[in-house]
Order: C-alpha cells, then sequence, then structure tokens
C-alpha cells in the first residue's frame, strides 16, 4: 500500500495485522509514551514537540506546539480532540492512518493529551467512515484492556479516558469549532471567535483541536527527538507530510513525502507521470479548496507551505488531485461548487447565500445559457464572500472559483460564445448534473 | 476607559464596552447590522457590521470585537461599505422582494438599509430565486414567510435565552437554511409576539396585526400597559380613531424591550362593543345635560374605586367623599396567571396607587354591608365588585347607586345611574406599578361615544369643590401624597421610583 521512502507516518501502512495491539507494540508502539509517562513533565513534552516544528496537517498549518500552548496555564478542565472528520474533497490520508495505524495515532492522541493536561479525549471520525469506526473502536478498547487509557495509566497517575465519537457527514463539522458544536449535540456549525476553543471550546471549557496526522506525528518526534523530525523539510515547513493523489498518473494514492520535495520530481519519480495517453492539465495540490495549478506552474513549485504560497495556492490537507488535459474545467467547478453550496451551514449570509449563487451561475454556464457579463458577475460574487465570514469554507469556494476563471478563462469564454468546450470530453451531458 | 478613534473621531468609553455601541456613539448612528440585539447573545452571523481595524488584514465584526485602546477604526471607508453594500446584496439575491403585500413595509430593515447601504441593480432574475414556504402560521399569534427571512436567528435566541422556551430553530443548511419550529411545536408563550417586534423583515408578522393597517399611516402615543401590576412601558399605534397595535418601549428599570402578548391585546378592549357610550338611568339613554344636579345630596354614603383607575380619580374620589366612607374596590378582585418575566399575578394597573392614598379594599360581604349600611348615596367608579353575587344584590337593594365606568358588566347592570368613562387609551393619568414607581400614560385616541375623562366626570360631582384641570389636581396630588419636590406633571421618563428604590439613572 505504502508508496513511500520515508517512514514516520506511513512505515506501517504495510504491516500485516499492523492495526493490532501486539503487532503495534512488537513494532517499538507505545514505548514514546512509556518513555513521556515515566520520565517527562507535560512542558517538556509541549516544548519537544513545539521544537520540532510540526504543523497542524488539518490544512491551516498552524504550529501545533504553539497552539497547545495557547491552553491558560491555570485551567482545571481541558479537552482534546482528534479531528478524523477527513472529508476536504481529493483528501484521504488519515483513513489510512486510523485505517492501517490505528494505535499510532492514539499513542499519539495520549502523549497530546499529557501534554495540555486533558482527561477526557475524543476521535471524531467522519460519519461516512463506517468500517473506520469500529476498527477504531477496537484499538481503543485493547488499549484499555492493555491500560494505555483509562485510570492511572501505566502506574504513573496519569488517568485519560477516550471516547471514539462519530460524526453525521457534514463536512463542516471538520473545522474545530463545527466539530465540538456537534459533539455538544448542537448544529454542526462553527462558532464566532474569539473566544477561541483553547480558551473556551467544548463545555466552554479549554479545548484543543488536532488533525489525525498531526497527532500521528508526536510519538515518532518523542521516539527520535525535534532535532531528527527537523532534519526532513525545509526550515520553515519540518518533517514529512502525506500526500493523497487521486487522478491519472500511473501510481497514485497515499505518500509521504519530506516537505519541499520539487512536485516535478514527485510527479514523475514517485507517481510516474500521467497513464498513456493522458497529458497533465493542472494540479489541485492541497485539497479542493486551494487554488489551482496550471501545468506549467505547478512544475516549478516545491511541496511545502511557503513554495506553495509563493505560488499563489495553499499545502492545505495534502489531498493532490491531477487534472489532465481531457478534462473541462468548467464541468470540474460546477462539481466542486456543488460541494460547497451543498455543505455551507447556512450561518454566515455572505457563504449561505454566494455558495448557492456561484454555483447556479457556473451551471447556468455549462448549461449553455451564460451571457456576456457572468465572468464578471463571479467575481463580483466572490468578492461578496471572501474573507467576509465566520469560518473560511467561503473562501474555500472562492480561492478555487476565482483560480480556475483566472487560469482557464478560455474554457469560461467559449461556453459564453456557445461553442463547444475547448477542452475534452465531459462526463456528464452539459447542464444534467446537481 | 478606552480612547479609540472610529471615522477620525476621538471617543472615550468604557472598558469591555463593544465595538459596536463605540460605533454607534462616534457615528451618531447604529452600524447596518440585523442580527445584533443588545438583549441577545451575539450570533455575529448577518456580517453586515464589518469595520475596519487598523492593524488588523481582515475587517472584523463590530459586534464581536471588544474596544482596545488607541484602536483606530474606519466605518464608512470605500473599503467598508462597499463591503456592506456586497453583504447586503447577499440577503436579497433570495428574498423575494414582495413589499407591496407585506407587513414589514415601512418598517422593515432590508427597506431602510438598502435605502442607505445598497442602492444598487439587481443581479439577480426572480425566476432564480430559492422559493421557500410563505405564510406559515406557527402558533396563536405569529405568521412566518421563510423566503423574506435573513436568517438572524434573533428570533430563535430570544426563545433560548429570554422566554427559555426554545421553540424555534434554523433547519437544513446552505441557502435551504429557514428558521421553523420543531414538528408538532408551535411558537406558543406569553412573549411570542416579541419575535415579530425583533424580527428585522417581514418574516415574523403578527396574525392580529397582519394587514390591517399600512405601518407609515400609525401615529404613537406614549402609554403604560394597564393589564397587570408590572406597568410595561408601550407605544399605542393608532390612525383615525383606533388603536391597531400595542408596542413595548424601552424601559430598562420597568420592562426592557419586552411585553407579554396579553397585554397586546388589551387594545382591542377599547372598541369593545360593550363598552358604555351615553348617561343611562335604568336602562334609558340619558344626555348630561339631563341629570340631576344634586345626585350626591345628603349625608355620609359609600365611595368604591377600583385598582383600574389612576392616583388622579382615586385622589378625586376620596375627596369627593368627605364625610362618607372610602373603598379602595373588591379586594382580590383581577388577580391571575403570572410569569417570572414581566406578567404579574395582578392584573391591575394601580393597585399599589390604592395603598399610597389609603384606601383600604374589601371582601365582598363586607362591600355588601357597607352599601347596605349606608343611606347615603353609593358610587363605583371603575371595576366590577358586583361580580360577586352580595355585592350585586346589595347595589340594587340601594335605592342611590352610581356607576362610573368604561364597559357594560354586572355593576353598570346593578346601578341605578350609569356614568360612561373613559379607557386608559382615551385620558391621561398615573398609575403606580407593583414597585411603587409612578408612571404616566397619555391620551391616544378620542373617546367612545359621549364618554368623559373620568376626573371631569368626577369633579361635576363634586360640583366645584374639586380643581379644574388635571393639572390642577396632580399639583393637589402631589401635595397629598407629600412629594412637593416631584411634578407629576412631568415625570420622569423611565417613571418615578419609590424613594429608596434603585433606578437606572439617565438613558
Amino acid at each position: 500500500m505504502s508508496n513511500s521512502q520515508y517512514n514516520i507516518l506511513s512505515s506501517r501502512f504495510d504491516r500485516t495485522d499492523g492495526h493490532k495491539l501486539p503487532v503495534y507494540e512488537a513494532d517499538g508502539g507505545y514505548k514514546a509514551l512509556k518513555m513521556v509517562l515515566s520520565s517527562m513533565q507535560p512542558a517538556e513534552v509541549r516544548d519537544t514537540v513545539k521544537e520540532s516544528g510540526l504543523r497542524g496537517r488539518g490544512g491551516a498549518g498552524f504550529p501545533t506546539g504553539v497552539k497547545w500552548g495557547f491552553v491558560p496555564p491555570d485551567a482545571d478542565e481541558v479537552y482534546f480532540f482528534v479531528n478524523a472528520d477527513e472529508s476536504e474533497p481529493g483528501t484521504f490520508k488519515d483513513r489510512y492512518l486510523l485505517d492501517y495505524d490505528p494505535h499510532g495515532t492514539i499513542e499519539g492522541t495520549i502523549i497530546s493529551c499529557f501534554a495540555v493536561g486533558d482527561r477526557l479525549a475524543f476521535i471524531y471520525i467522519r460519519g461516512e467512515f463506517g468500517w473506520l469506526i469500529d476498527r477504531v473502536q477496537a484499538a481503543v478498547d485493547e488499549a484499555y484492556a492493555a491500560g494505555y487509557l483509562g485510570k492511572n495509566i501505566l502506574g504513573s497517575g496519569y488517568d485519560l479516558e477516550m471516547i471514539v465519537h462519530k460524526g453525521a457527514g457534514a463536512y463542516i463539522c471538520g473545522e474545530e469549532t463545527g466539530l465540538i458544536n456537534s459533539v455538544e449535540g448542537r448544529k454542526g456549525q462553527p462558532r464566532i471567535k474569539p473566544p477561541f476553543p483553547a480558551v473556551a471550546g467544548f463545555l466552554n471549557k479549554p479545548t484543543i483541536v488536532n488533525n489525525v496526522e498531526s497527532v500521528a506525528s508526536v510519538p515518532w518526534i518523542i521516539n527520535n527527538g525535534p532535532e531528527a523530525y527537523k532534519k526532513f523539510g525545509t526550515e520553515k515547513s519540518c518533517g514529512t507530510k502525506l500526500f493523497s493523489v487521486s487522478g491519472p498518473v500511473k501510481k497514485p494514492g497515499v505518500y509521504e513525502i519530506p516537505l519541499g520535495l520539487p512536485f516535478r520530481e514527485f510527479f514523475h519519480d514517485w507517481l510516474g507521470g500521467m497513464v498513456d495517453g493522458e497529458e497533465l492539465k493542472a494540479v489541485i495540490v492541497g485539497g479542493s479548496s486551494v487554488p489551482v495549478l496550471p501545468a506549467a506552474e505547478v512544475m516549478n513549485v516545491n511541496l511545502d507551505y511557503e513554495s506553495l504560497a509563493n505560488a499563489g495556492t495553499m499545502l492545505g490537507s495534502g489531498g493532490m488531485i491531477i487534472i489532465p488535459e481531457s478534462c473541462d474545467m468548467v464541468e470540474l467547478i460546477q462539481v466542486l461548487m456543488h460541494f460547497y453550496y451543498d455543505e455551507s451551514c447556512g450561518q454566515c449570509t455572505p457563504c449561505r447565500e454566494g455558495t448557492g449563487w456561484l454555483h447556479k451561475l457556473v451551471k447556468k454556464l455549462r448549461g449553455g445559457e451564460g451571457t456576456a457579463g457572468d465572468l464578471d458577475l463571479l467575481e463580483h460574487v466572490c468578492q461578496g464572500m471572501a474573507g467576509l465570514t465566520i469560518c473560511p469554507l467561503s473562501d474555500a469556494a472562492v480561492m478555487p472559483m476565482r483560480s480556475f476563471i483566472d487560469k482557464f478563462r478560455p474554457e469560461f469564454e467559449a461556453l459564453i460564445q456557445e461553442t463547444a468546450p475547448v477542452a475534452g470530453s465531459s462526463r456528464w451531458p452539459r447542464g444534467e448534473q446537481e | 476607559m478606552a480612547k479609540l478613534t472610529i471615522d477620525g473621531k476621538e471617543i472615550e468609553v468604557p472598558d469591555g464596552t463593544s465595538l459596536f455601541d463605540a460605533c454607534r456613539e462616534a457615528r451618531g448612528e447604529p452600524l447596518p447590522h440585523f442580527c445584533y440585539h443588545p438583549d441577545l447573545s451575539i450570533a455575529g452571523v448577518c456580517r453586515l457590521c464589518q469595520v475596519e481595524v487598523e492593524g488588523m488584514p481582515k475587517l472584523t465584526i463590530a459586534c464581536n470585537t471588544g474596544v482596545r485602546d488607541g484602536m483606530v477604526v474606519s466605518t464608512r471607508n470605500e473599503r467598508v461599505t462597499q463591503a456592506a453594500q456586497q453583504i447586503l446584496e447577499m440577503h436579497l439575491i433570495n428574498h423575494p422582494v414582495d413589499c407591496p403585500i407585506c407587513d414589514q413595509a415601512g418598517e422593515c430593515g432590508l427597506q431602510n438599509q438598502y435605502m442607505k447601504y445598497g442602492l444598487y441593480d439587481s443581479e439577480v432574475e426572480i425566476a432564480d430565486k430559492v422559493n421557500k414556504a410563505k405564510a406559515q402560521v406557527i402558533g396563536p399569534h405569529v405568521i412566518l414567510d421563510k423566503e423574506r427571512c435573513v436568517l438572524c436567528s434573533r428570533c430563535v435566541r430570544f426563545c433560548d435565552e429570554v422566554t427559555g422556551t426554545s421553540e424555534m430553530g434554523i433547519f437544513n443548511r446552505g441557502n435551504r437554511a429557514e428558521i421553523g419550529t420543531a414538528p408538532g411545536v408551535e411558537l406558543d408563550n406569553n412573549y411570542s409576539l416579541n419575535t415579530v417586534d425583533i424580527c428585522p423583515v417581514g418574516a415574523l408578522t403578527s396574525r392580529d396585526f397582519r394587514f390591517q393597517k399600512r405601518v407609515w399611516m400609525l401615529k404613537a402615543a406614549n402609554s403604560i400597559c394597564p393589564g397587570c401590576a408590572t406597568g410595561c412601558n408601550v407605544r399605542l399605534d393608532h390612525e383615525a380613531g383606533r388603536l391597531y397595535r400595542i408596542k413595548p418601549r424601552y424601559n430598562p428599570d420597568v420592562n426592557g424591550r419586552w411585553m407579554c402578548d396579553r397585554g397586546r391585546m388589551l387594545y382591542k378592549a377599547v372598541h369593545d362593543e360593550n363598552r358604555l357610550l351615553d348617561p343611562a338611568r335604568g336602562g334609558q339613554t340619558l344626555r348630561w345635560a339631563e341629570l340631576d344636579t344634586d345626585l350626591l345630596a345628603g349625608d355620609g354614603g359609600l365611595f368604591v374605586t377600583s385598582a383600574h383607575q389612576s392616583l388622579e380619580e382615586m385622589f378625586l374620589l376620596k375627596k369627593l367623599a368627605a364625610g362618607g366612607t372610602v373603598c379602595g374596590g373588591l379586594a382580590g378582585s383581577d388577580t391571575g396567571d403570572s410569569d417570572e418575566l414581566l406578567l404579574n399575578a395582578d392584573h391591575t394597573p394601580n393597585r399599589q396607587g390604592l395603598g399610597l392614598l389609603d384606601l383600604p379594599e374589601m371582601n365582598g360581604a363586607a362591600l355588601a354591608e357597607a352599601i347596605s349600611g349606608t343611606t347615603g348615596p353609593v358610587v363605583v367608579h371603575g371595576g366590577n365588585p358586583a361580580g360577586e353575587d352580595v355585592v350585586a344584590a346589595a347595589l340594587r337593594g340601594h335605592g342611590r347607586t352610581v356607576y362610573i365606568g368604561s364597559h357594560d358588566n354586572e355593576t353598570a347592570q346593578a346601578c341605578n345611574l350609569v356614568l360612561p368613562g373613559a379607557v386608559w387609551a382615551e385620558k391621561a393619568g398615573i398609575f403606580a406599578n407593583r414597585d411603587g414607581r409612578l408612571q404616566a400614560f397619555s391620551q391616544s385616541v378620542a373617546r367612545a361615544g359621549s364618554s368623559r375623562e373620568d376626573w371631569r366626570i368626577l369633579a361635576e360631582l363634586a360640583g366645584g369643590e374639586v380643581p379644574g384641570s388635571l393639572r390642577a389636581v396632580r399639583e393637589e396630588l402631589a401635595e397629598a401624597l407629600d412629594l412637593t419636590e416631584v411634578n407629576l406633571n412631568k415625570l420622569p421618563a423611565r417613571g418615578l421610583a419609590p424613594v429608596g428604590a434603585t433606578s437606572g439613572g439617565e438613558d
């Protein structure tokens, strides 16, 4: 399964029965936890993770150790959530971690909880991941039975309970405050900030929400030290990152790469280039919410936070979508705009109305009813949505929309001029899908 | 205190003030907004009150931002006004713009803010709009139009935070999101019409007021609700001699911004069919000029007022009774439902006034005995003591009984002479609420039929022994109450708090 040459996160993807506790222990599992509980103070753990330069792997890239540091030192109750609501289109890395190495995430979570002083942790798993919920629950049960969870863990005096929570299938519950609302039994929609969850989150208590991949990196960092972690990656983008690659490349799948790897090298040497008969047209590097890069531009970027930001896009979740020349870009953006229209929680007006409006306009274009002012109108709508809402879902719709028009304008103009699409065939007849 | 600069103007506000309030103070008008409400939690969803704060890359909503010393804020620059215009456009793209048939027209947040911050040409075809349910009855008083809703969530927060009844919710998501009640749940609490007041658009309208009157034709008069001892400050909306609705008027010391649904419906009694319109003796209509001049001749007599009358009227009746017996009415009358919010179990507006003027109430038996025991005239002013059979029998058995009242009832039926008085909306006066706070109400509509202001009727009965104007009555009243420092003709806007009580001060 693993296509990786690096093994911080993905070393156990190929292991037979790797999800089982005895196998995990035989591979050196829970060694980091034992070390932490026997010889480290919470502050030392926080410093170690901060020192490693680990950044949140869910999409925003905020330094994990810094986030932990926002919990008020005198907090009496702290809550910790592992965000496994992986639903960014194009992203399928966290499910690999939980499927093939659930104990890696559980161990990372226990260490993280110890670091922030939490006694109750939740693993919030996307509702559609039915089998995964069972698998993680089984692993948690094993951990309880072995004394890695519960009261007085490994005789250290540290107590931690862990609940596997099933989401109900909303993209917005992957936003950390939407996730907290959802667990509290409220409607899954983001909260206004301030207050930030590290100060007042779950039940108004300090709460940390971390992505699966972030916490799964923690045991390795503890075992090998922050300096070893920093040997991978670049100065500001430390360590390795999982990329989930889909599209017509020869070897799609989940890859662990050192941050800073040139895309060109990744594409040719790791992914094997395009399948025969397809040409690379564009790449969405980090999940559907980031701006698209045409082939010519993407060949010059390195896969790290800074290089991608300089190129006008984002590392995001690492959900890489390879787009071939045969793909109709207007059709693709229609699919994406339908997604954001469908998933907007409807709370903030610009997003509630704007995502619907964008989708309607793109659908109209593809239906052959586009008029001369429509591209300007699309930009106008984007302007009314960008940066004006509680959470970034509105921006997540605007970024691909704007970049698609910006980079592939002729395809949109061709529709307005009532001619055939300039690009290749469409899977759906024009105007027939949502 | 925090010093900040808003639109180039320096202001100083207490720490902890929200930037929204600071901007209101600096601008002299609020920022555009739908979801912000001073008495509800911050939702931050309409996104209209965005301002530019120096040092912050993005625009920020003022309602969820606290002031900081040294803050430099712009609320009117191009970036901010453009954002407000675009967000307003978002609010309107799926709005049906059915103002010609919408009751909210004329007092609508969307209309007002469009005229101020919008004024763009629409880019949306009517046929492209999202359609939702219209004219859905969601409770005894409120009707919902989901298309007009801007999803500000004020009604939801009101039911969650003020009444605690949580009938309302937002269902579905994206542009399919809509306000509603859960299946089988009605918006049925005693404060449901407040949701209509705080709804900034025509989504929630009053079933009672719906289609009755265009709001711009209404005139308003300040008044006090007579429905219970709380004395909520209200505004009477009227036109051409008719009342159309009662709305709460802000008084932080009494009712805040709310009032109960029961109180709102009291205007109906003003135009009730059983109003007393003309003087009558033994069922025969009289003209005022035909009344005997010596109605009260003779010694003693019994003078019964009620907790529904104004302080001035109680005072005059007591004066009139010089030598006779006075009574505050039937003890325990007009009590009923109450709640923890505003509605008091005492459903009269001025029972405290009886205490101030030392007018003791009597129970039915005692009152009947007092009536039978007097040889002088019996004057009953307001209330309905004959609702108790013993009192009715005593009144019937007495030769000289006068009832001054506004509505036909058992007491009017039991008395020889009936004189039509005015209801509270047709006269001016002062009530003392449950806390003893003196609050003035003013006349809003003309009196029905040939009814007269009660104080004039009493003055006439007294035959010149009382002052000739309400102003003069109040001056005497102030003296009698030992309120010499107070001008009862010009009470403070929030009413006169009883000595020792705390008042919120200036506002």
